[in-house]
């Protein structure tokens, strides 16, 4: 019905969204709602410079990309799970199993970056085994990786019978979780690199495409002879090997294993992904706006503790924040469906 | 049927609905008298749904007007049209599947004493009205365990249950085998006969010569013409339709490909279901599969796709085809054109230029999908003639013809493929669109790819299949050479499994 209209339509629009305004308002709508959490996410920047002028300084920066790097990187992983409309609640006990596998190998004299390799592997199997059993048994991620919840939380408390783990790593291993290069902390420069690599997969190789194929539709992606399932047990192993990696960062910072770290990550990294515009039921969205929206949520308690408001202020002001996200982009949405 | 009433039942005159950039009502006018089948009829996008949205409350028309028995009504949501009398019955029917029949029957209006329903009087009612559409299923019956034909009947009962004084049904057939059909058509009767009035939206000529007392004709959101079936021909009812005399389907009078066969099914079996042997197709060959719903046509061929499980021997250019997953299948050279092209066929959100790319990326070069596929789906889009925007408009927004031809650009584009399997591949299409699907079929066919042709309108396998292979009850039972015998001939064996 839209097609021999939209074919004499010379402007192509690709996301569709198109009010009935005139052509300048049309652009800057287009603008607002590709960028619109960009933008929120400036504003709320100047609002805080303004607000508290601390702000705005190198050293109250780099705070903050370290704070928000390690949920972060472990929310670049989600925003590949829920992609393919799937979800991982996994993280947060993956991330802490880790943690503390690192602390145990370097404890026992393994050379660290074998550590590592070794952590972030285990985390990869982790989400192999839980996203498989969700591809290749069609049962729910959701269930799959709640029982990975559990059963990789209790595993990591099995390690050392609830004790925290090591506290003697090397210089070099501690220079990654809390070394900085200039002003700039390494574990942001990880985080970046994280998300580069995952836009750069996502959109420029045939893995990507297929990640938001079987998001969009899992029986179309299929009956066209796509890999479901291996891209299904890919992104979540993917997703474990990222937490895994959150895991070891903190690790490296506090030079010990905590296995009670990373307690409701999980949750962190889902609102991250939502509030970035990735679709929950998969197929939309990117990574660039996971990015942005960790920044946007990190700011936002960051300014919090500026003003000197309480956490629990804070997380009254999250979830408000969240629910404003998600009407501002549906409002956006149905202006695009109705063009 | 065609009573002079006085004042119809039902007039829209003027409707115009306009959507950014498109006007999918330009004036239409729509006359429905009491007591008449009155049938639908219009190319897609001719402002069918359009028409019937505004009807059902679901779309506020910019201007026109809608009477009632002569009565202006605004119809502002779907509760004032069910309030005015007035239910549309969708084709992909808006029952809720895991209640029971009853609780559907009376969803919103159970009778109820304050908060608690009165279950006895429910299923009473229930009873009553599934009755009156001459259903004999028990309307304890959860709605996802029932046949099609059943669902489909529990629909119209519905909408008796409402009191609907104005029935839409949009394309029943769509869905429903030839026994259900007569059934439904019966039903229709018997509601026009209590001076219920029935808007029948169709793409089949026969059910619309059959069925229909009169037919109003859209083309591009107007009005073009309303005729008294009586003294209309489908071919008139078709030019109106497309506006210009265009062939119905092209005909092919070609001699059968010679050769050895491509695809030799030497028998494909799953016990209870399908027992199926002795089918071959050439290369070049369409070979069609008749059948009524549930003779194995699906099956049969998701079989084949590796989709469905199935003790298979089947050779593929004189090697044995492995196929164990839909994967393998496309691997092997199968391509499969699946029944529901919005579920099955497409990515709906994505782009045009990604769904047709999609199947073609399994191959070097691994990176940069997005410029790879447009580059390469550009001429393929180009030569199937799709009409879209851009590349990057979202292939939900196009229409069924064009959508249809995207499912058959991911197999071109992807290229290699040596065996295409079509499901009922012009279900919901217009006359136009089908014939470009078929010529594109036969263009694929003459390059040499072996074709299974599925499909429920025998017109269109008589008119595109080199051969006919009737299936029923899960065999094979006849094959015919569509040149020299009569359809009347392939007809009768597909409903009774036996040649006359």
């Amino acid at each position: 019905m839209t097609t021999p209209t939209a074919a004499a339509d010379p402007t192509t629009a690709p996301s569709g969204t198109r009010p009935p305004s005139g052509a300048r308002g049309k652009r800057g709508s287009d603008l607002f709602a590709r960028f619109n959490l960009l933008i929120v996410f400036l504003a709320l920047c100047v609002v805080a410079t303004l607000l508290a002028p601390e702000f705005l300084t190198t050293r109250n920066m780099a705070n903050l990309l370290q704070q928000s790097s390690l949920t972060g990187i472990v929310a670049i992983g989600m925003t590949l799970v829920i992609l393919t409309s799937g979800i991982d609640l996994s993280v947060g006990s993956t991330a802490a199993f880790g943690g503390m596998t690192v602390a145990l190998l370097i404890d026992n004299d393994m050379n660290f970056v074998l550590a590592i390799a070794i952590s972030l592997a285990t985390g990869a199997v982790f989400g192999a085994i839980m996203g498989g059993l969700s591809a290749y048994l069609t049962l729910p991620a959701f269930m799959t990786t709640l029982a990975g919840l559990t059963a990789i939380r209790g595993l990591t408390y099995l390690l050392t019978d609830g004790e925290p783990a090591g506290g003697d790593v090397p210089e070099a291993f501690q220079l990654l979780g809390g070394g900085f290069l200039g002003y700039v902390p390494v574990v942001g420069i990880v985080f970046v690199a994280v998300t580069v690599i995952a836009a750069l997969v996502l959109r420029g190789t045939t893995f990507g495409e297929y990640v938001y194929a079987v998001g969009s539709n899992k029986e179309a992606a299929r009956l066209s002879g796509l890999p479901v399932r291996a891209v299904i047990t890919a992104v979540f192993a993917i997703s474990g090997a990222l937490s895994a990696l959150a895991g070891v960062l903190l690790t490296s910072r506090l030079t010990i294993g905590q296995p009670t770290a990373f307690n409701g990550l999980e949750l962190d990294a889902i609102a991250a992904v939502v509030l970035g515009g990735t679709n929950l039921f998969g197929g939309r969205g990117s990574v660039f706006g996971t990015f942005v929206a960790v920044l946007l949520l990190s700011v936002l308690r960051n300014l919090c503790n500026l003003l000197g408001l309480g956490s629990f202020f804070q997380m009254v002001v999250t979830g408000v924040i969240l629910v404003v996200a998600l009407i501002l982009n549906m409002v956006i949405e149905k202006r695009g469906a109705r063009a | 049927m065609t009573t002079e009433a006085e004042t119809p039942r039902l007039t829209m005159s003027g409707i115009v609905k306009r959507f950014p950039g498109t006007v999918a009502s330009d004036g239409a006018e729509l006359s429905v008298r009491a007591g008449e089948v009155h049938c639908l009829l219009g190319e897609n996008g001719a402002g069918k749904s359009t028409l019937m949205k505004i009807l059902a409350g679901s779309y506020q028309p910019d201007a026109g007007e809608i009477r009632l028995d002569g009565e202006p009504v605004v119809l502002n949501s779907p509760q004032a049209g069910l309030a005015a009398g007035i239910a549309v019955i969708y084709q992909e029917l808006d029952l809720i599947p895991d209640l029971s029949v009853a609780q559907n029957l009376l969803l919103g209006h159970a009778p109820a004493v304050g908060p608690v329903v009165r279950k006895k009087k429910r299923l009473e009612l229930a009873r009553a009205a599934v009755a009156r559409v001459g259903g004999d299923f028990p309307v304890t019956a959860t709605v996802r365990d029932l046949p099609i034909a059943a669902q489909q009947l529990t629909a119209i009962a519905r909408a008796l249950t409402a009191d609907a004084r104005v029935i839409v049904m949009d394309e029943p057939s769509a869905t429903l085998g030839e026994n259900d059909l007569l059934k439904v058509f019966e039903v229709i009767r018997s509601l026009a006969a209590e001076g219920r009035s029935i808007i029948y939206i169709s793409h089949r000529m026969d059910e619309v010569m059959e069925i229909g007392d009169r037919a109003t004709v859209l083309r591009d959101g107007r009005t073009v013409g309303v005729y008294d079936i009586a003294d209309t021909d489908p071919g008139e009812l078709v030019s109106a339709m497309i506006g210009e005399s265009r062939e119905l389907v092209r005909t092919t009078q070609r001699p059968r490909p010679e050769g050895e066969p491509l695809l030799e099914i030497r028998s494909v079996r799953i016990p209870g279901v399908i027992d199926i042997a002795g089918i071959d197709v050439r290369p070049g060959e369409v070979a069609g599969l008749a059948g009524l719903g549930g003779a194995g046509r699906t099956t049969l061929l998701r079989a084949l796709f590796g989709d469905t499980r199935a003790a298979r021997t089947v050779r593929l250019g004189g090697a044995p085809l492995r196929a164990s997953s839909p994967a393998a299948a496309v691997r092997a050279g199968l391509a499969l054109v699946p029944e529901s092209r919005k579920e099955q066929g497409l990515m709906l959100g994505l782009s045009v230029a990604r769904n047709a790319a999609v199947t073609a990326l399994g191959r070097p070069p691994w990176l940069l999908p997005g410029r790879t596929g447009r580059v390469r789906t550009a001429p393929v889009l180009k030569d199937l003639g799709v009409r879209f925007a851009s590349p990057d408009q979202p292939v939900g927004k196009l229409s069924g013809g064009n959508q249809q031809k995207v499912v058959l650009a991911k197999w071109i584009t992807r290229g290699g493929v040596r065996v295409l399997l079509l499901d009922e591949p012009t279900r919901g299409l217009d006359v136009g669109a089908k014939a470009d699907l078929y010529r594109q079929v036969r263009e694929l066919a003459d390059s040499g790819v072996a074709v299974l042709l599925a499909s429920s309108e025998l017109n269109e396998l008589t008119a595109n299949a080199d051969t006919i292979w009737v299936l029923h009850e899960g065999r094979n039972v006849a094959r015919f050479d569509p040149r020299n015998t009569s359809e009347n001939t392939i007809a009768h064996t597909v409903i009774t499994g036996v040649t006359p």
